[in-house]
């Protein structure tokens, strides 16, 4: 499915992922954690890839299978390769941080993570196998 | 996402409901700093209604909280609900944040 890269069809987003992994037959707290992961990846595309420009796209495959769910994240957005950083999952009390915590939230949540960039496009593809038990 | 605001004597309750992602994220935080700027700095936040929390509200969650510290004040969690716990623990949040198993407990903890 192609969307436009619009922080309204967040919700859109959500629910596919939801049905898809309910095909694959996670629990619930396991779907809502897909959703939170892929729903971070999609935001960061919207804000950070394409500025909220009105005229992006991004195109969501989902595959759901007994057990595993796989989401595949494109967009002709400029390059970024999440799996070259790393957040810091320590939080200063003093001075917490502001941002960033979506990235975290997405490795934490998916059991692999996959980036190319292939043709000027960024392919994503989010990972999910085992049941979430928490952070 | 609705918001709905009492305000008490020594604290002001916010509660939410629906989703907190960056299509509404700016409407909570609309509410909390016109609180803050109205003076208003021991906050709970009733978060029992919540069915999705982004990076995008925590955000707005974290920079009300380290507002309202700075000037002596808190931001207290109220019932929040297994989902936004669970996008608080994600977030490696949940050493930032008191919460408190119903909204009178939070209150009587100012």
């Amino acid at each position: 499915m192609t969307l436009p890269a619009s922080r309204d069809r967040l919700g859109a987003v959500c629910d596919l992922v939801r049905d898809a992994s309910e095909h694959s037959g996670f629990d619930e707290r396991t779907n809502y954690a897909c959703q939170l992961a892929v729903c971070e990846a999609v935001e960061n595309i919207i804000l950070h890839g394409y500025r909220d420009r009105s005229d992006g796209e991004i195109r969501i495959d989902l595959r759901s299978d007994p057990g595993r769910l796989t989401v595949e994240i494109v967009d002709d957005a400029p390059p970024f390769d999440p799996t070259r950083y790393r957040s810091d999952p320590n939080v200063s009390l003093q001075d917490p941080p502001v941002g960033g915590r979506g990235l975290l939230m997405i490795r934490r949540v998916m059991d692999a993570i996959d980036y190319e960039r292939r043709r000027d496009r960024n392919h994503l593809r989010l990972t999910k196998t085992e049941a979430f038990a928490g952070a | 996402m609705e918001i709905k605001t009492q305000i008490y004597q020594r604290v002001t309750v916010v509660t939410v409901t629906g989703r907190i992602d960056s299509a509404s994220a700016s409407d909570l935080e609309a509410e909390l700093k016109k609180q803050t700027e109205e003076g208003k700095l021991s906050l709970v936040l009733d978060l029992s209604g919540v069915e999705f929390l982004s990076s995008s509200g925590l955000r707005v969650l974290v920079t009300t909280l380290k507002l309202v510290r700075r000037s002596g004040g808190d931001l207290r969690l109220a019932q929040p609900s297994q989902r936004a716990t669970d996008a608080i623990d994600l977030a490696g949040l949940d050493v930032l944040f008191q919460a408190f198993p119903d909204r009178e407990a939070a209150i009587a903890s100012f």
